[in-house]
């Protein structure tokens, strides 16, 4: 893990963190076809390996990670999220993605910890 | 918890009678979010709030959500609210982290 040298700029990189939660995707349901009994698995995953990914950059912020995985059946879906924090260093990403049977949605929020 | 009561009144009074409409949700979902969080920052306690809201039409898909967060588990925490009624499925998350 890096150390976190104070005096550093601290701010949240949305890219990067987009890049590597769709990897963590990709990864656990790049291929696989919507099923009941393994989405529940998929969505733990999918968070923790995000979780993990973030943690390792050795910023210092405290993470939420969101999944969202449904079943492609013509249902409409729609999320909205609202922060009250410092937008100076606190942000967050979402990431959109699908295949031909399911959409997962993923939302990262960031909160620096004050030192 | 009075985190819970803020996400159900708001539900609540955004949608309450409604019936699933694919040219209202947007602006559902945002003054779910929006009175929610102006609740939570009324309560005037020490915190930073993110507040996320999901509606989904009643049509037999199946939705699965799961979250995961780092953070001091002494002091943040969250609470998350289902709501339905015949024709839609609201669900809303509040994280609350220490300043």
């Amino acid at each position: 893990m890096e150390e976190f040298h104070p005096g550093d700029e601290v701010s949240f990189n949305p890219d990067e963190a987009s890049n590597s939660v769709k990897e963590c995707i990709e990864s656990i349901i790049g291929g696989e076809d919507y099923s009941q009994n393994k989405v529940n698995q998929w969505t733990a995953n999918i968070v923790e390996h995000s979780l993990t990914q973030l943690v390792k950059q050795g910023k210092p912020y405290k993470y939420m990670v969101n999944c969202a995985v449904m079943q492609k059946s013509g249902a409409g879906l729609h999320t909205a999220n609202s922060c009250y924090w410092d937008t100076a260093t606190d942000g967050s990403c979402t990431v959109r993605w699908e295949n031909r049977t399911m959409y997962c949605v993923v939302s990262v929020f960031a909160v620096a910890i004050a030192l | 918890m009075d985190e819970f009561q803020t996400g159900s009144e708001s539900v609540e009074g955004v949608i309450g009678g409604s019936a699933y409409q694919h040219s209202r949700v947007s602006q559902w979902t945002s003054s779910v979010v929006e009175q929610s969080l102006s609740q939570l920052s009324k309560l005037g306690k020490p915190f930073k709030y993110i507040v996320t809201c999901i509606i989904m039409q009643k049509n037999g898909a199946g939705l699965q959500t799961a979250s995961s967060c780092f953070w001091d588990n002494s002091t943040d925490g969250s609470c998350t609210v289902r709501w339905e009624n015949n024709s839609m499925y609201c669900i809303v998350s509040v994280f609350g982290l220490a300043i």
